[in-house]
C-alpha cells in the first residue's frame, strides 16, 4: 500500500471566480497527487470584514485587470468562465450568503455531493450569468448535481438555523486564523509543515511542495522554472534539499550557464 | 532563419521582490521562448500613486503572507531572496527613487548592462539586506555588474537631471497606461 494521502483544505466562496479556478485545478489533481481534498465553504464577505481588506474590484484598474485575467485563465485552464453582464451588481449587491449556507449544510448532510453542488452554483453565476440568491436558483443547482428536489428543499429550509449559520462562521474563522485576507485559500498539511497559499496561481508551487512537480527526461519547450540556467552560485548544494523532507523521488537536473 | 522574436516588456522596480522573481524567470526563458525582453525600470511608488492602490504590506495579514510567499517562491525558483530585517523601513522609508533613476540612465547609456546592474541592486536590498539609497551603494552595485567606477560616478551625477527624471516618469506613465486601456472583450454566450 502506498503512502497515506496528505490533506489539502480549500476555503472557497462561489462568489469568487478565482476560487472556481483553484477548485477545478485541485479536483483534477487530487488523485494524481494522492491528496485528500477537504472542501470548506467559506464566506468571502466575512474574510474581507475580518481582515480589513477590500475586494480588488473596488479599485478601477484592478476591476479592469480581473475581468481580463479571469477570462484568460478560464480559457487556459479550460474552465467555462464568462463574466456576468453586471459584474459589480452580482458581486456587491447580490452576494452569496444563502448559497454558502446551503453548501455548508450540504457538507454536513451530503458531503459526497458537495463538489457537484459547488460546481453547479459556479456554473450558474460565473458561466451562465444566472442568479444564485433565490431559493429556486439554489434548488436548481442542487437538482442538477443529483439531489432530489424534496431533499434539496429540506436542506434549504434549514439554511438559517443556528447550526448552519454557526458552521459557516466557524469555517470562515478558521480561514482567518490561517491568515486569509481573501479567497481562495489552499492549506497544505505536509509531514512537518503547514503551508497557506492564496489564490489560484500557486498551484505549481503547491505541486513542488508536494514533491509532485514533473520533470521530463528530455528538455521540454518550457522546462520547470527551477531547472533553467540561472546566475552562477545560486543553485544550492545538490546534497541538501532546501525544503526539508525529501520529495517523493522527483529529482531535478540543475544547470548553470 | 526562424520566426521573428516577439516582444515582452517588463516594468519593474528593485524595491519589489515579486519584480525580481518575474525578472529572473523572464531572463531565463527569453532565449528558450525566442522573445525579445525589453526591461523597463519603473517607479512603483508612482504606480501606486497614479492608480490609487496601496502596497499590500500595509494590510497586516497581507504583510505576513507576503513574507512567507516571497521566501517560498525564492526557494522554489532558486532566487536567493532573504527578507530585510526591517522590512517596513526598507520599503516605506528608504524607497528606491535614486536606484530607479540610476537604472533609467543605465538603460539610456549602457543598455547591455541593465540586466546585471538591476540584478546587483536586487541582490543588495533583497538578498543581503544592504542599502540601495546612498551613492556608494549604487556605485558598488554598478561596479559589481562590470561598470568602471569612473563611468558609474558620471552616470550617478546625472540621475537628478530633467532628462533622467522625465524618462523614469514616462516609463511609469506607460505602465499606468497599460493598466487603463485594456479592451475587455464581450463574453460570448455559454454553449
Amino acid at each position: 500500500m502506498g503512502p497515506l494521502p496528505r490533506t489539502l483544505e480549500l476555503f472557497y466562496d462561489v462568489l469568487s471566480p478565482y476560487s472556481w479556478l483553484a477548485f477545478e485545478v485541485l479536483c483534477r489533481y487530487k488523485n494524481i497527487w494522492n491528496v485528500s481534498l477537504q472542501l470548506r465553504p467559506t464566506l468571502i464577505a466575512g474574510i474581507m470584514k475580518d481582515s480589513g481588506n477590500q475586494p480588488p474590484a473596488l479599485l478601477p484598474r484592478k476591476a479592469l485587470y480581473v475581468k481580463n485575467d479571469v477570462r484568460l485563465l478560464g480559457q487556459y485552464l479550460q474552465v467555462p468562465i464568462h463574466l456576468p453582464k453586471d459584474f459589480f451588481f452580482v458581486i456587491f449587491e447580490k452576494g452569496s450568503l444563502t448559497a454558502m449556507r446551503f453548501l455548508t449544510i450540504v457538507k454536513l448532510e451530503h458531503p459526497e455531493l458537495l463538489e457537484k453542488v459547488s460546481r453547479e452554483l459556479w456554473m450558474r453565476v460565473w458561466s451562465r450569468d444566472e442568479d444564485i440568491t433565490e431559493p429556486q436558483s439554489i434548488l436548481a443547482a442542487a437538482e442538477k448535481a443529483g439531489m432530489s428536489t424534496g431533499r434539496a428543499r429540506e436542506l434549504l429550509e434549514r439554511v438559517s438555523t443556528p447550526q448552519v449559520k454557526n458552521q459557516l462562521k466557524e469555517t470562515t474563522d478558521a480561514a482567518c486564523k490561517y491568515g486569509a485576507f481573501g479567497l481562495p485559500v489552499t492549506v497544505a498539511h505536509l509531514d512537518d509543515e503547514t503551508y497557506m497559499l492564496f489564490g489560484s496561481d500557486r498551484m505549481e508551487l503547491l505541486a513542488h511542495l508536494l514533491g509532485k512537480l514533473q520533470v521530463h527526461a528530455e528538455l521540454p519547450l518550457t522546462p520547470p522554472l527551477r531547472d533553467i540556467s540561472c546566475p552562477e552560485g545560486w543553485i544550492q548544494s545538490k546534497k541538501k534539499n532546501v525544503l526539508g523532507p525529501s520529495s517523493n523521488g522527483a529529482s531535478y537536473r540543475h544547470r548553470c550557464a | 532563419m526562424g520566426p521573428l522574436p516577439r516582444t515582452l516588456e517588463l516594468f519593474y522596480d528593485v524595491l519589489s521582490p515579486y519584480s525580481w522573481l518575474a525578472f529572473e524567470v523572464l531572463c531565463r526563458y527569453k532565449n528558450i521562448w525566442n522573445v525579445s525582453l525589453q526591461l523597463r525600470p519603473t517607479l512603483i511608488a508612482g504606480i501606486m500613486k497614479d492608480s490609487g492602490n496601496q502596497p499590500p504590506a500595509l494590510l497586516p495579514r497581507k504583510a505576513l503572507y507576503v513574507k512567507n510567499d516571497v521566501r517560498l517562491l525564492g526557494q522554489y525558483l532558486q532566487v536567493p531572496i532573504h527578507l530585510p530585517k526591517d522590512f517596513f523601513f526598507v520599503i516605506f522609508e528608504k524607497g528606491s527613487l535614486t536606484a530607479m533613476r540610476f537604472l533609467t540612465i543605465v538603460k539610456l547609456e549602457h543598455p547591455e548592462l541593465l540586466e546585471k546592474v538591476s540584478r546587483e541592486l536586487w541582490m543588495r536590498v533583497w538578498s543581503r539586506d544592504e542599502d540601495i539609497t546612498e551613492p556608494q551603494s549604487i556605485l558598488a552595485a554598478a561596479e559589481k555588474a562590470g561598470m568602471s567606477t569612473g563611468r558609474a560616478r558620471e552616470l550617478l551625477e546625472r540621475v537628478s537631471t530633467p532628462q533622467v527624471k522625465n524618462q523614469l516618469k514616462e516609463t511609469t506613465d506607460a505602465a499606468c497606461k497599460y493598466g487603463t486601456s485594456i479592451d475587455v472583450q464581450p463574453s460570448t454566450a455559454a454553449q
